[in-house]
């Protein structure tokens, strides 16, 4: 039996195609750009060895520290916006009460569409001619509130950032609605019969007991947040004048809009640096966090 | 007597007010949902006129103009084949290769295993450029496999992931007796391993279908070819051309969307917790 547990006919047979298709087109490409970015390339002519030269124009450009402060905003509105606003569902609707799997289904909803589908609705929803947000404000005789929500540089990465939050939240309930099955209800109760007050019972009680999906959930957020690319691409591609550009759609925009095949490759590299480096000190600051507990 | 009755009251109270709130957040959340949905049936002319009113006549040309002249059709097709063609590579590549990780002995095992999950991690855009470039060297551009093998292979970590535990659960006895029993391991493969996986096999399957459907960066970068893009990149170009064609926009949406709403209405619960448990590992 031993021996065909070890039989490396199967072993082969059964790992190669996914090894070949999995390294072929995830694993290749991303060494392969490792190695573009030390060129200059047009994507037709002969690459050039530049060394670190598109690098270093990388991290001189001002453009991509723009960016990256945009995709540092998304992180921020990600673990201030979704985190709280996901726990509150959750504790709201992890309670028994009357249509807690009507609003669990309703707020889960948007995180199951397209991007794109999301994109462009909410263009359409911000949109100056059709738009309904400008319209209800005006309805409600809040009209110095109306604004250009996507146009105007000054506030087109907040209204960004507040999409995705309406986008994500629903992911962020399911995780904490899961993680608050584990709260042990003896300890509510014996909480309730010693007088304890709702707060005391969520600082001192509920949120200890979560901590560890909340940890979780900010390493989520900030992988999720470094890679952010379709919805922006889709509502601004970037613009208005870089005001929402972020890593990720300025890679793009270098590679396939301006033919800088090499300089788009020494992006990618930068943000995989940037994004794997993020991922891993926050799993390893969630790890020591469970450790200590 | 007073004191219980305030008490009842503050609950009472409290209750309704977390309706409220739960309502208003609800609204907010699903209500440009609605009114994409009811704003398909209207004409454009009623929707400049009046963008919030319901429709009084449902156009359903809507949906007929969006499908044949805005092409959806054809981009529904071209989705529809790349999603399930990935779907069934990703299952059968996967279930194979977590056959092997989960029930083989071999030195190097772990270290596989390690190798597919950390693509969980990977950020996926940084390997939009590079992979264009992979498979403009490999004649693939703007062919419905350069998606296929693209989705398979951002897919297979997350399978990998779930089969392999699945897998990894049933006892090595069955294996065991279905070799003595004089079966081919291709057989056992076929005939045991893949029907006993189907509850995991399922849950990878709707979550590659989803993923897959709702794809857009990598169509962008491998797919100009106006017959061959898939839904996703073929509704951003109607931003271009029918700018102002707001309910046939609606009603292409709409019908971009609805496939994947039924699939979430009648399998919620394996979506969500799928989707969660994978998010939460990457």
């Amino acid at each position: 039996m031993e021996l065909i547990r070890r039989n490396k006919k199967y072993i082969v047979l059964g790992l190669l195609p996914a090894l070949l298709i999995y390294t072929v087109f995830i694993i290749y490409p991303i060494l392969n750009s490792f190695y573009y970015g030390f060129f200059d390339w047009n994507g037709l002519g002969t690459p050039i060895f530049t060394g670190f030269k598109n690098i270093q124009n990388v991290l001189q450009a001002p453009v991509f520290w723009n960016a990256f402060k945009n995709n540092i905003m998304v992180v921020l509105a990600s673990i201030f916006g979704q985190i709280p606003i996901g726990l509150l569902l959750a504790i709201a609707l992890s309670k028994k009460m009357h249509g807690a799997a009507f609003f669990r289904t309703i707020f889960f909803m948007p995180m199951i569409l397209s991007t794109v589908v999301i994109g462009l609705l909410w263009t359409t929803v911000l949109n100056s001619q059709v738009g309904i947000l400008n319209r209800l404000l005006n309805m409600m005789g809040l009209q110095f509130l109306t604004k250009d929500w996507l146009g105007d540089p000054n506030i087109a990465m907040f209204t960004v950032c507040a999409i995705i939050v309406w986008q994500c939240v629903g992911q962020y309930m399911i995780i904490f609605i899961a993680a608050l099955q584990n709260v042990s209800q003896e300890v509510l109760e014996a909480a309730d019969i010693d007088g304890a007050n709702e707060r005391q019972k969520l600082f001192r009680i509920i949120l200890p007991s979560i901590w560890g999906s909340i940890i979780a959930s900010v390493v989520m957020c900030i992988a999720g947040s470094m890679r952010s690319f379709d919805l922006v691409y889709v509502l601004t591609n970037g613009g208005p004048a870089h005001a929402t550009e972020v890593m990720a759609t300025y890679m793009y925009n270098q590679t396939f809009t301006g033919y800088k095949y090499g300089y788009g490759s020494a992006i990618s590299l930068v943000i995989f640096i940037l994004s794997f480096s993020f991922i891993l000190i926050s799993r390893a600051l969630m790890r020591r966090n469970e450790q200590d507990n | 007597m007073s004191q219980t009755n305030g008490l009842r009251a503050a609950r009472i109270f409290r209750q309704t007010l977390k309706y409220v709130i739960l309502s208003l957040i609800g609204i907010l959340s699903f209500f440009p949902i609605i009114w994409m949905f009811y704003s398909s049936f209207k004409s454009n002319q009623d929707i400049m006129m009046d963008t919030l009113s319901m429709p009084t006549i449902l156009h359903f040309e809507n949906y007929i103009g969006a499908w044949n002249e805005a092409k959806i059709g054809v981009y529904f097709f071209n989705s529809l084949i790349v999603s399930v063609g990935s779907v069934i590579l990703v299952i059968l590549l996967g279930t194979s290769a977590s056959f092997i990780l989960a029930k083989f002995k071999f030195r190097s095992s772990r270290a596989v295993y390690n190798y597919f999950i950390i693509g969980m991690l990977i950020p996926m855009q940084t390997t939009l450029v590079p992979l264009f470039i992979v498979m403009k060297n490999m004649n693939m551009l703007n062919s419905y496999w350069s998606l296929i093998l693209a989705y398979t292979a951002t897919g297979l970590p997350l399978a990998i992931f779930v089969l392999e535990s699945f897998i990894r659960a049933f006892p090595d006895s069955i294996v065991e007796a279905a070799v003595i029993d004089g079966s081919s391991m291709f057989r056992v493969f076929l005939k045991m391993i893949l029907p006993m996986s189907i509850p995991a096999i399922a849950t990878v399957g709707i979550l590659t279908f989803l993923n897959n459907w709702k794809e857009f960066s990598f169509a962008l970068v491998l797919i100009s070819d106006e017959s061959k893009k898939t839904l996703p990149l073929g509704l951003y170009n109607f931003l271009g051309e029918f700018t102002s064609n707001y309910a046939q926009l609606f009603a292409a949406l709409m019908i971009a969307s609805i496939p994947i709403i039924i699939i979430y209405l009648f399998l919620q619960k394996q979506i969500v917790n799928g989707m969660t448990a994978g998010a939460v590992k990457g």
